[in-house]
């Protein structure tokens, strides 16, 4: 465990994390804002518009990579590294 | 269908489902899976529906295996032709299995499906979690002793495997070099589908099947598998979607948690003993087949096979189980947890100790700046080809220069291990070490003092940067490409990154390159990163002897008077060689730069190129500078990045 100053905790490195960060909060405020919409859709998907099924996909694959990415920084810049 | 109705999420719902992810994933990431067997149960004791519980589990799950995937495939571990034709069948077997349920469903009820869903479980879990178990006591009593070896021939069921031609079905598979009938495959896939349709971990049949019918090496299986969950998750997921019974909400909620506990739990691992791990694993396990246990009287007494129990001793019962499984995810996160807290701790003691032992080591150094010290190497092996020349090539320069050799090799590995967990990480580091053990072996001969680090990690580049910055090197040398797909066509995307982003010099060293001491061609602009490269190719042609030629190219359109400029340049920098003792000579050239460094490289018969490596900041960091890129692609000449202090 220890602090790189040219790796994970660089002023790149942490604004990248940062923004990641932001990105992901953002993206979770929405799921909040909408969440009635996303159990209307769902409704409607039952009610035979298929094709909003889409949206629910798409939701998991963005989140996933965002929020991804940012919990992979997130410790590491905490100082929580795997041992060698 | 069963009815599909969403639960209201309050504040207090919300934060429950976040912290059952957190932990599920801490476990997962501890023992390589385990969130599949956790999440369904809790969600359903919260009040979701099972099909929505099971429909949003596997939507949270499909996303995080294509992101593992991706990242594995970096690596070279993913075979993705046999992931999808694997994740093809194992979708037919979810089919299967999904319709197996129906019909027990159709002939016995849900509690027909709870009952077998329940039985499966106790079946797998009792079978898998005593082999951990097993393993587990036997490694305890073997520590210290490395009998985890990846077996050096092929398996005799391997070899019947790939012996079996059947015409008209064989299909060629990269990762193992040998066709394999896709006949033999469906089986494999169709089975990994219907015990995830099941139970939610396919990877207890997948990769275990590729490891020993296939003969793929364990992380590799690991990582294919992956793909596998995918295309399974995602086929699934879409099915489920389709009915409108995946909550997004739920999927998303869990994640977040999820992905935070997940890293928590691999890093974990990494604290602890492989034993340790092994039997957290079978306990977790065989609490949760315990917890299932107390399920199944409920079952068979509504389902008459046994004579009727009332039903508060059902509830107790059923109270009992879920009690259980709480105790299991508890028992979980506090040994993850405390683990973590004393192996940091201790590590933390041990690297101060180290610190100062590197601090007073530094001093003792005339030398404060890494331009023109050549006294450590740190030279990045992966046992390839690509690799060989570079540890070659470190050795025979450390050779001529005194300096001491550190040979690192990295098992390039995210937090998905897949469904084997840690063991697999485990034989691979093994692997590398037995590869860092023979190169010592080889060279150690040379009389060049050696030292071996195997390291594991998500990003290639930080952690070769890292292991210099620890070490202090001076210098680390690489290969060029990487191993597979594009990264053949073009300069490594790792290289690339630690040219960018080291703080030392860079030795890049092409696959036919062999530094003899020839000649040196020293490409310069005149910048003030060029000057550092004067400096250092002026230590460097005294220890290895070799004369040098200094070279500034203007571009045909520059402005006028850029060539008389840059023949100043090189007149003050031959002068500053001839001053160093060096036996150099100067060239100015009009035309593109790299075309004309690497004539001059030809015409001289030079076996090493020095540069300075352009930008210090922002994204020319990260970028290699255009020139220095068309050169170390353009050659197959050694090429000395030197960078700026």
């Amino acid at each position: 465990m220890h602090a790189n100053k040219n790796t994970a905790r660089s002023p790149g490195a942490l604004a990248y994390t940062l923004l990641l960060g932001i990105i992901s909060a953002t993206l979770y405020l929405l799921l909040y804002l909408y969440s009635d919409i996303l159990t209307n859709i769902a409704t409607m998907i039952r009610q035979g518009h298929k094709g909003y099924v889409v949206i629910p996909i798409g939701i998991a694959l963005i989140f996933s990579f965002v929020h991804g990415a940012f919990t992979g920084r997130f410790w590491d810049l905490l100082g929580l590294k795997a041992k060698k | 269908m069963e009815n599909i109705q969403f639960i209201d999420l309050s504040v207090s719902s919300t934060i429950i489902l976040f912290l059952v992810g957190f932990v599920g994933g801490m476990v997962s990431g501890f023992i390589g899976s385990g969130g599949a067997f956790v999440l369904t149960p809790a969600m359903m004791t919260m009040g979701v529906p099972a099909i929505v519980a099971v429909a949003s589990n596997m939507a949270h799950k499909f996303p995080k295996a294509l992101v593992g995937a991706y990242k594995r495939n970096k690596y070279g571990q993913v075979d993705i032709k046999l992931g999808v034709i694997m994740g093809i069948f194992a979708e037919i077997g979810v089919l299967i299995g999904k319709n197996v349920m129906v019909h027990i469903r159709a002939t016995f009820g849900a509690t027909g499906t709870n009952l077998y869903v329940s039985f499966v479980f106790v079946v797998v879990l009792a079978i898998v979690g005593g082999i951990v178990l097993r393993d587990g006591i036997k490694e305890k009593r073997c520590e210290g002793k490395s009998d985890n070896q990846e077996p050096k021939e092929l398996l005799p069921l391997t070899r019947w495997v790939r012996g079996l031609v059947i015409p008209g079905t064989m299909i060629h598979f990269k990762s193992i070099d040998a066709k394999v009938s896709f006949l033999i495959l469906a089986p494999l896939g169709i089975a990994t589908g219907m015990l995830a349709a099941t139970i939610a971990v396919g990877g207890f049949i997948g990769v275990p099947a590729m490891m020993y019918f296939l003969g793929l090496p364990a992380l590799m299986a690991s990582a294919t598998e992956l793909v596998i969950a995918f295309v399974m998750g995602m086929g699934g997921s879409v099915l489920y979607a389709m009915e409108g019974a995946v909550d997004i909400r739920l999927s998303m909620i869990i994640l977040a948690g999820s992905l935070f506990g997940i890293q928590i739990g691999a890093i974990g691992t990494t604290y602890v003993k492989d034993y340790v791990v092994k039997f957290v694993m079978a306990v977790i396990m065989l609490l949760v087949l315990v917890s299932r246990f107390f399920y199944i009287p409920g079952y068979l007494s509504e389902l008459g096979q046994i004579s009727p129990m009332d039903h508060d001793t059902i509830r107790i019962l059923n109270g009992i189980g879920e009690g259980t499984l709480f105790f299991a995810l508890l028992f979980g996160a506090i040994i993850i947890l405390r683990a973590l807290y004393s192996g940091i701790r201790d590590h933390h003691l041990a690297q101060s100790t180290d610190k100062d032992k590197d601090l007073g080591a530094v001093a003792a150094h005339l030398q404060l700046s890494p331009v023109g010290r050549f006294e450590r190497f740190l030279v990045a092996s992966d046992g390839s080809d690509f690799s060989a020349a570079a540890v070659r090539e470190a050795f025979g320069m450390a050779k001529k220069c005194a300096a001491q050799v550190h040979v690192m090799s990295l098992v390039a590995t995210g937090i998905e291990y897949g469904g084997l967990g840690e063991p697999v990480l485990k034989k691979e580091l093994a692997i590398a070490q037995d590869h860092l053990d023979a190169v010592k072996k080889q060279w150690g001969t040379m009389g060049v003092p050696c030292e071996t680090h195997v390291v594991h990690g998500q990003i290639v580049e930080q952690e070769i940067i890292g292991m210099a910055e620890q070490q202090q090197a001076d210098l680390i040398v690489m290969g060029r490409r990487g191993r597979r797909g594009l990264a053949r066509m073009m300069l490594g995307h790792a290289t690339a990154n630690v040219i960018g982003k080291s703080n030392c010099n860079v030795l890049v060293v092409p696959r036919a390159a062999q530094i003899e001491g020839r000649h040196i061609v020293l490409a310069t602009d005149g910048s003030r990163y060029a000057d550092n490269a004067a400096v250092t190719a002026g230590h460097l042609a005294n220890k290895i002897k070799a004369p040098v030629t200094v070279v500034t190219v203007v571009e045909t359109d520059s402005e006028a008077g850029a060539v008389t400029k840059a023949e100043q340049t090189v007149k003050r920098i031959v002068e500053y060689l001839k001053n160093q003792n060096v036996s150099v000579e100067g060239r100015t050239l009009v035309g593109r730069p790299d075309a004309k460094i690497i004539e001059v490289v030809q015409e001289k018969n030079a076996d090493l190129i020095m540069v300075g490596s352009h930008g210090l900041t922002g994204l020319e960091r990260i970028l290699v500078g255009s020139t220095t890129e068309r050169i170390l692609n353009g050659t197959s000449t050694a090429v000395f990045v030197v960078k700026g202090v």
